[in-house]
């Protein structure tokens, strides 16, 4: 080859090589990745066990079908999917900073956003197959009662639900370029997603006077579209509420979001801690 | 100079704010201390050449090594990369050149020297058979070829940044940056290495190397030309034949009395 190499626009094969290199790597901590999906069968048979406790046909639970081991399992497998979403950007910029293997990736002619997204693709899609595992274990040995499931509207629950929780983790990832340490939007949603977002119970179970904050957290409406459109055998109509609280929390946090990485990379540069951890 | 530098640096200047603790913060929001690495720096580098920024420590040879590779933004100035600005135009500028980055960590230690070149590789845009082929390629020029299958965690310091040589050839830029390339190597290793960055990239492949260090030896056994570096300024710069032409001792005396004896930055 003669002078430069013939550079391309950055784009799916980047992305390809990313997911490549992780999975290279994930192969190489096998035992980990055994454990990591045996856990999946150990957290449903928890709930399972735990849903005994619980009579069928709480008042509660019947807007999700009745069944609390159901409302649970999607609680606990999709909160695992949204928080990898919320935190994973952020945690490879950590982990990158931590390792040293930023600089390397920052001198590459691939812009930042995309060594970022990169990065992060193969944890996101390996809780994505999380997810879906959960779901299928939790049906297949633990009977799971899904009801007469709404494709249209887990599809755009999913979508909108996506588009919020990566600009969360944008902006996380944006707090971690600048100040390394400390993420509050991971703390703030992380805690309170787990207590009042209802993961686990529901939220109707709140005392009134704390309920309201539960309308002011995305992660609230995320569950309760995909639990009615997987679970109560809800009509489209039904979730539009849920689908149009989603819309409203990305018109704010996807410009937001992108303004905030903007300056913070800029920032970092600034001040020439980009790669500082 | 008569054809155009590839590297510029024209009063090039970087400020670097000063960590303050959370009393400072509180009591004194306002008052922003900076430290001053880059002081109005002015450097030409021209094509096909050595370049040795030869400075102490804190000097600021790695924040204009930064600047150049584009992790760091100038707070005043201009630095061009092959007539590309390195603020206004930082894709360009970062696909002009090629950055060693030496430290080991910039590596996948579980996987293979290989495998990590077929990542850099994808960043840098080569694919597929061509990918492949400059893979072996830049195997071969950093002696590697023979342990290419090997995790990275198996390799010597000295093959760690041989093959920080060859992801920072993948792209076959023309201009290299390295900074202080043989610290923490032994004797020996250094020598491979000042050998393989002058003979090899530099003769025979014809690169521009921008090259910090601190040894004076290195500088004057492999530049073309040096610039001596202090306080953020450049205070001496010529062809090495003239500054090293008296042999070490000379470039040794130039040296003192143009960094004074001084320390960079503490």
């Amino acid at each position: 080859m003669t002078g430069q190499a013939r550079l391309r626009r950055p784009g799916a094969a980047v992305l390809a090589a990313f997911l490549r290199r992780d999975l290279r790597e994930a192969l190489t901590y096998k035992f980990s990745f055994v454990a990591s999906l045996a856990g999946i069968f150990l957290s449903s048979a928890t709930f399972y066990f735990v849903a005994k406790l619980v009579p069928a046909g709480t008042p509660s639970l019947g807007p999700f079908g009745g069944d609390y081991f159901s409302f649970a399992v999607v609680g606990v497998a999709f909160a695992g999917l949204l928080g990898m979403f919320q935190e994973g950007l952020a945690a490879v910029v950590r982990s990158a900073q931590l390792s040293g293997t930023l600089e390397a990736l920052l001198v590459t002619p691939v812009p930042v956003p995309m060594v970022l997204f990169g990065s992060s693709l193969y944890s996101l899609l390996f809780q994505v197959f999380r997810t879906a595992l959960h779901l299928a274990v939790a049906l297949a040995f633990f009977g799971l009662a899904l009801g007469r499931v709404s494709g249209a509207g887990v599809a755009l629950v999913g979508l909108l639900t996506i588009i919020c929780f990566l600009s969360v983790g944008v902006l996380s990832a944006s707090f971690v370029l600048v100040y390394k340490t400390g993420n509050p939007f991971s703390w703030i949603l992380g805690t309170v997603s787990g207590l009042l977002g209802g993961v686990v119970f529901p939220v109707a179970l709140l005392p009134p006077w704390i309920r309201w904050v539960s309308s002011l957290i995305p992660v609230t409406y995320a569950l309760d579209g995909m639990r009615k459109s997987l679970l109560a055998s809800a009509a489209f109509a039904e979730v539009l509420p849920d689908i149009a609280a989603l819309a409203a929390f990305d018109a704010v946090l996807v410009p937001l979001s992108l303004v905030a990485f903007r300056l913070a990379v800029r920032k970092a540069k600034r001040d020439g801690t980009l790669s500082h951890y | 100079m008569s054809e155009a530098p590839v590297l510029l640096a024209e009063k090039l200047v970087k400020r670097y704010p000063i960590f303050r603790g959370f009393r400072e913060l509180v009591f004194k929001p306002f008052d922003r201390r900076t430290v001053t690495a880059l002081d109005g720096l002015d450097l030409e580098v021209g094509r096909g050449r050595v370049f040795c920024l030869l400075g102490p420590n804190g000097a600021g040879k790695t924040t204009l090594i930064k600047i150049l590779a584009g992790l760091v933004l100038p707070d005043g100035g201009r630095a061009l990369v092959d007539g590309h600005d390195v603020a206004r135009e930082p894709g360009p500028a970062r696909t002009a050149v090629g950055t060693a980055v030496s430290d080991e960590r910039s590596f996948y230690w579980r996987l293979t020297g290989r495998q990590n070149l077929e990542f850099f590789g994808a960043l840098y845009g080569l694919r597929g058979a061509a990918r492949d082929r400059r893979i072996e390629e830049v195997l071969r020029i950093a002696g590697l070829d023979g342990a290419a299958g090997l995790r990275f965690n198996g390799y010597s310091t000295g093959m760690r940044q041989m093959l920080a040589f060859a992801r920072a050839l993948l792209a076959d830029a023309a201009i290299l940056l390295v900074d202080e390339p043989t610290r923490s190597l032994d004797p020996q290793a250094a020598d491979r290495i000042r050998s393989f960055l002058r003979d090899e990239l530099a003769g025979r492949q014809g690169k521009t190397i921008l090259w910090a260090t601190h040894d004076l030896g290195e500088a004057a056994d492999c530049a073309d030309d040096i610039a001596v570096i202090s306080r953020g300024r450049i205070h001496l710069s010529g062809p090495a034949a003239s500054l090293a032409g008296g042999g070490r001792a000379a470039l040794h005396q130039a040296y003192e009395r143009a960094v004074g004896g001084g320390e960079g930055r503490p």
